[in-house]
């Protein structure tokens, strides 16, 4: 075994070799982990990054024995100082671990606490159960943990249930619960995925401080690069079941070699460079209840070599440091590396070519919004979900949209697209014609067929119980937008053709596709009205990695081939920067601040607009290891007595901010 | 340098050249052909006992259709001979005769077909009208304060003394059980589709239908009922055993049917009074009585576990 | 919390009058036959029963006749019998008949929270092996056969038996176990089959599997996480058990002869008693109201997620 440490400062804790993991579903067998091999060095940290189904949560799940049922480890073996845990069969056998060895952290805090306990009860029983501690003690030592993770007030808060905590306060909780008896290896599953950025940081900053602190490994378990640059050591690459890439985190983001590592990191839109197409993987990850032959990956590599296609590459040393499962390596690849190469120099000179900025001046408004509120009831109390909001959008242009969740961003959109009655107020006008209110049929017919939208999530906005055929051509039919029916077979093919589907998928339900395909359904099903405008209601944050780029170039070339307007409503200011000519910052209800991309980049005023600019992570280690943390308070307004106002500061840059903070805001900007 | 650990065969140098990208290829996801309706059914008769009740039930049915047609026994010809009279079970009589004389077998089929009919109304009519009312209600906010308290109302009174209160102020007959079922069976099965369609409502795909101007009909019959359709099917089939029941309870409390209909409830009823002298008055018709409520409670549950996605193969 | 409670009270008050309005009218419809004692009825012609009807107040506005009923009410005066129990004062039939459902239906539904709830965990413990499926063919049995007739066969064979007695007696208390018994019949196999339900569900949830990442055994976890998760969506089913509990005593109290209110109403109707049907009725729909906003009651007070989304 590797006692060299392998550029390691400490001891291996847990090495995992050719792990296999097969769960049984229903008769048929789904390989999960495919050889999967890994090794873990005491106080360091790595973090799996790969996308949905790659096995990444399932690999780390089988080093405490919490597959479920229906699945086994049925392959190689996983020893924790030397002893193998894949000979565990027993609870009793596991209990010496969990806990108290390897500790874990779930996605979601929402439902990793139980609602019915409170939240001191469950740190407390840990304590108690692995040490024996007196409950006293015990509840003593639960406050500490509870302070040191970050809660205030931890003697009352000790006593609460966990439906008073917020998303971020209940991740905290659960951290402080499985710190609570020193575990050596704390495992994160996707700890921040279901938090907004600004509470992903701070968690992000305290699991590392506690790392310092009690010394701990810890694994992270990931698909947000972002997030991998900022807290990782070392990375695997996980792919179809397999670690396909190990290393440091700068060889990883500086020198990678795998196609498939290589194709990530070109892929993202932060690293993109607006106007130019993204670099995009092609087709989707395969199915692992096929058997795969060869390189997993191969039959999405336009540049694959015929050996992978039939044989599974071993592992290449690249550095003492850095692994690869990939055929490239091998001394017979050597012509075809060369040839990628050049290939790829070619390719990015012919990339830095300047693009041109939208011409405001001369833009013609297409949507005009004014005073826009949304009140919702909720319990008998009414609140407003968007309040006093004004905006325009400029022909041909993206308009970003960025808030977190419960800002009001998603109720814009649907407001704009008259999803809700009685409980919109203000003025919304399309090309000059007021859109809210009563309006005719005939009126209501042309607005439909003008603007259209585009949904979150690919798996809930298509109708599983209708095949594709008919759900691109549900607007066909309302309108009767066709002559006849090889009319209309015509037209559903050109739409699919056009965002990139086969003609042979109309036949099918759409479970049958994966989230990126379902996603273009749904673009086809708006485009076949030919609208002009579409809001686009974060058409990419549930999607995969890999994923995102297709459709983020899908409709750039629609935007440019049909000339569309987009309004495109994200959370992450990073990924919005490629595609957006103007951004607006959204927080509770309001519009804080309104500006093209690149002034809001590189002169953000408002400090919420700050904040969230800190808090994104970005997917590159130098700049996330230094980069400060703002938080934003709304304490710090002085609101009551000097109410803010919606002001243009400097032409084409809108802010929400009262007169003493637009003085200080003004000096900024002359300084 | 190459991992020991993997067997290294002899490597063709010819294959370490492009291949040729196949863009169909890698769209592949894993195409299986699912079809929702064909999975829930092949769920559903998967089970050896789901398909051996259903078949009982289907016969069940068929036969009480049939006998009635081809029989020229009268189910009520009541003898004067006292001979005739509580008869055990023979090759003339199958499953005897009563203390009148009637034909146990015979009265059996009409009162299964009678009280099916019946039945199967109920059904038809706690589950369309509750469907029907279950959409308005969930549609319409405004309806919502009035229809939870009258399902308050409803409910709050328990079933059966709603059901004796009824048919004593109305003079028994089938339309009276009929009503007095089925006045109170549609606000449960209207609470239980609303709070379905509710949840439905507000999928990302409705509003994606409503921004695409999609008529409420047709987000009705091709977004909401194709999601429901399992569960009225299971709501119909767990009514009938609760009505035959019902009929049953009546006979009892003395407001059933009029003596002279022959329905399962009077028949087994009417046994009830014999029992102690000649069992088989009763128990065979109440074999029969239990073999279809408890088909459908069991038709009705096991279909509701496989219309649900994840219990598909 | 207390403006939560004080809301509730006042929206059950409020249903308890549209109940007790609504029930009311109803027995309006009531046959009129159901008004005479017996002599009157077989003898007496048109014009005198009219005159009696008119006498006793029974052609007034219903409305009228709802104050009157009101007023009575309460000074204590329920009206008296006609055919049951022939001119006996109705308050006095309940205080005697009441003690004897109330003791019956109380233990019953004791006995049908123990026993349902130690069924349903013997099945969540024995999941789908030969224990899970008894009590399955238990709960079908029990929820699919008509309850009449299960609740005679045990009448007949089971009492036969274990040698115990076939009706209820006063004073023999070995009497009384086969009526408790039955009665709680409905609701062992309506706690079980939730219990189940709700213990299945919880077990798959993420807490549940957080609690054993921290190293507790499924065996602790089961017993102090997933238990009270799911026996307090179970709470909610109390009041509807006390109804199923109502309804059965009126099979229960007839086949056992139990002078309990079940069977008086049973007898009532048979008999045509309209007095005694409505006032019976009436306590029914009441109690029933009640029954429903203490179990709502109960909720709020055992789950700690109500008070939040109530107290802000």
């Amino acid at each position: 075994m590797e006692h060299n440490h392998n550029g390691h400062a400490s001891p291996l804790i847990l090495s995992a070799r050719d792990v296999e993991v097969r769960f049984n579903l229903r008769g048929r067998t789904l390989t999960a982990v495919r050889g999967a091999s890994l090794d873990l060095y005491e106080g360091e940290t790595l973090a799996i990054v790969g996308e949905s189904g790659c096995g990444k949560s399932v690999f780390t799940k089988s080093f405490i024995g919490m597959l479920d049922k229906n699945g086994a480890v049925t392959g190689g073996k996983i020893l924790y100082r030397g002893e193998d845990l894949t000979a565990y069969k027993t609870e009793a056998e596991w209990l010496r671990v969990r806990g108290k060895k390897i500790a874990m952290v779930f996605q979601d805090p929402m439902t990793s606490l139980n609602p019915v306990r409170t939240i001191g009860e469950q740190i407390t029983e840990v304590i108690t159960w692995h040490f024996g501690t007196e409950h006293e003690e015990a509840k003593r030592e639960a406050i500490e943990i509870l302070k040191r993770v970050g809660i205030a007030d931890a003697q009352t808060r000790y006593k609460q249930y966990p439906n008073e905590f917020s998303g971020g306060m209940r991740q905290r909780v659960v951290i402080a619960t499985a710190i609570a008896c020193r575990p050596e290896i704390l495992i994160c599953d996707e700890p921040t995925t279901a938090l907004d950025v600004t509470v992903q940081a701070q968690i992000l900053r305290l699991i590392k401080d506690l790392q310092k602190e009690l010394k701990m490994t810890v694994v992270y378990i990931t698909h947000d690069l972002g997030v991998v640059a900022n807290v990782a050591d070392w990375v695997g690459v996980m792919y179809a079941g397999q670690i396909i890439e190990y290393g440091t985190v700068h060889e990883i983001f500086k020198e990678p070699v795998h196609p498939y590592t290589r194709a990530l990191l070109q892929s993202l839109p932060q690293l993109g460079v607006r106007g130019h197409a993204l670099y995009s993987i092609q087709g989707t990850p395969p199915s692992l209840f096929k058997e795969i032959r060869g390189d997993a990956f191969a039959p999405r590599n336009p540049d694959a070599m015929e050996i992978e296609f039939e044989q599974e590459p071993p592992q290449f040393e690249v550095s003492p440091t850095h692994w690869a499962k990939t055929w490239l390596l091998h001394p017979y690849a050597q012509d075809h590396r060369r040839a990628l190469e050049e290939a790829e120099a070619q390719r990015r000179a012919e990339r830095a070519e300047p693009t041109q900025p939208f011409v405001y001046e001369t833009a013609e408004k297409l949507l005009e919004v004014k005073g826009l509120t949304v009140k919702f009831k909720l319990g008998g109390r009414e609140f407003r979900a968007v309040n006093d909001v004004s905006f325009d959008i400029y022909k041909g242009e993206t308009l970003s949209l960025v808030g977190e969740s419960g800002s009001g961003k998603t109720t814009i959109g649907r407001a704009v697209m008259r999803v809700y009655n009685s409980n919109v107020s203000g003025e919304i006008l399309y090309q000059g014609q007021p859109i809210v209110g009563k309006i005719s049929k005939d009126k209501m017919k042309a607005l439909r067929m003008e603007m259209q939208m585009i949904f979150q999530d690919p798996m809930a906005s298509l109708n599983e119980r209708a095949k594709v055929d008919y759900i691109i051509s549900e607007g066909l039919y309302n309108y009767h937008l066709f002559e006849n029916e090889a009319d209309r077979l015509r037209k559903v093919e050109e739409i699919m053709q056009e965002v990139g589907l086969s003609k042979d998928f109309s036949s099918r339900f759409p479970h049958e596709f994966s989230g990126g395909q379902r996603q273009r359904i749904g673009i086809a099903r708006s485009l076949v009205m030919n609208p002009n405008f579409i809001v686009a209601d974060e058409p990419i944050s549930a999607l995969d990695v890999s994923i995102r780029a297709q459709v983020i170039n899908l409709l750039n070339k629609l935007k440019r081939e049909r000339g569309l307007t987009y309004l495109f409503i994200a959370h992450d200011l990073s990924v919005v920067r490629f595609i957006s000519d103007r951004i607006a910052v959204i927080n509770k209800g309001r519009i804080v601040e309104l500006a093209t991309c690149d002034e809001l980049f590189d002169r953000p005023l408002h400090p919420y607009t700050r904040a969230l600019l800190s808090a994104v992570p970005y997917p590159d280690p130098d700049r996330e290891r230094d980069k400060e943390l703002l938080v934003y308070d709304p304490a710090m307004h002085n609101y009551r007595d000097n109410p803010p106002q919606w002001t243009e500061i400097v032409p084409g840059h809108f802010i929400l901010a009262n007169q003493e903070e637009l003085d200080i805001y003004r000096k900024e900007l002359e300084g | 340098m190459e991992n020991a650990k993997t067997p290294n065969p002899i490597l063709d140098p010819l294959k370490f050249r492009a291949a040729v990208f196949d863009n169909i290829g890698s769209e592949d996801a894993g195409f299986s052909n699912y079809s929702y309706w064909r999975s829930t059914l092949r769920t559903f008769f998967r089970n050896k006992m789901v398909l051996l009740l259903v078949a009982l039930v289907l016969a069940l049915i068929v036969m009480s259709l049939v006998y009635p047609l081809v029989s020229d026994v009268d189910p009520n010809k009541v003898s004067l001979m006292p001979l005739e009279w509580n008869l055990r079970p023979s090759a003339e009589h199958w499953f005897g005769t009563d203390a009148l004389g009637r034909d146990i077998w015979t009265r059996a089929w009409y009162g299964v077909r009678n009280s099916f009919a019946l039945a199967f109304c109920i059904a038809l009519s706690d589950v369309g009208i509750g469907m029907i009312a279950g959409a308005l209600w969930g549609y319409n906010k405004k309806l919502d304060p009035f229809m939870i308290e009258l399902y308050n109302i409803m409910t709050n009174i328990p079933s059966t003394v709603y059901l004796v209160l009824l048919a004593y102020i109305m003079n028994t007959s089938y339309l009276t059980l009929f009503i007095s079922m089925a006045s109170r069976g549609w606000i449960v099965e209207a609470r239980f589709f609303r709070n379905r369609i509710l949840s439905l409502r507000d999928n990302e795909y409705n509003i994606a239908s409503k921004c695409l101007g999609t008529p409420v009909w047709r987000i009705a019959t091709r977004n909401i009922i194709p999601h429901i359709i399992s569960l009225i099917i299971m709501e119909a089939a767990l009514c009938i055993p609760y009505s035959i029941g019902s009929e049953v309870f009546m006979g009892f409390v003395g407001v059933g049917m009029p003596v002279e209909a022959i329905t399962l409830g009077n028949i087994v009823n009417q046994g009830r009074a014999s029992f102690t002298l000649h069992p088989y008055q009763m128990l065979l018709p109440t074999i029969i009585l239990c073999i279809i409520t408890v088909a459908f409670y069991v038709i009705g549950n096991k279909f509701a576990d496989a219309s649900d996605p994840r219990n598909h193969v | 919390m207390t403006r939560y409670v004080l809301s509730r009270i006042l929206r059950s008050l409020l249903t308890v009058i549209i109940v007790f309005v609504t029930v009311f009218m109803l027995l309006r419809l009531m046959p009129l036959t159901g008004y005479f004692p017996q002599e009157m009825l077989k003898e007496a012609d048109e014009a005198t029963r009219i005159s009696y009807l008119r006498n006793q107040g029974l052609l007034d506005h219903p409305f009228v006749q709802l104050g009157r009923f009101v007023k009575n009410l309460f000074q204590g005066d329920l009206g008296r019998s006609l055919t049951v129990y022939p001119k006996v004062p109705i308050s006095t039939l309940l205080q005697e008949k009441i003690p004897v459902t109330a003791a019956f239906g109380f233990s019953s539904l004791v006995l049908g929270i123990v026993l349902g709830v130690s069924l349903g965990l013997l099945m969540v413990r024995y999941k789908d092996r030969w224990g899970d499926r008894l009590g399955t063919l238990y709960i079908v049995t029990v929820r699919a056969v008509p309850n009449l007739i299960y609740l005679f066969f045990i009448q007949v064979w089971v009492s036969k038996w274990l040698n115990l007695p076939l009706v209820y007696y006063k004073d023999r208390p070995e009497s009384w176990i086969l009526p408790t018994i039955c009665l709680a019949l409905g609701s062992i196999a309506y706690y079980a089959l939730w219990l189940r339900r709700f213990m299945v569900d919880e077990e798959n949830r993420d807490y549940v599997k957080f609690a054993q990442v921290k190293g507790l055994p499924k065996k602790v976890v089961l017993r102090r996480h997933v238990f009270k998760n799911a026996v307090i969506p179970l709470v909610i089913y109390l009041p509807s058990d006390l109804l199923f509990i109502i309804s059965g005593s009126l099979v229960i109290e007839s086949l056992y002869a139990i002078p309990g209110t079940g069977g008086l109403l049973t007898n009532a109707i048979k008999s045509q008693d309209n007095p005694l049907v409505q006032v019976i009725v009436l306590m029914y729909a009441v109690l029933s109201v009640i029954g429903v906003f203490l179990g709502d009651m109960l909720v709020a007070f055992v789950d700690p997620r109500i008070k939040l989304t109530e107290g802000e």
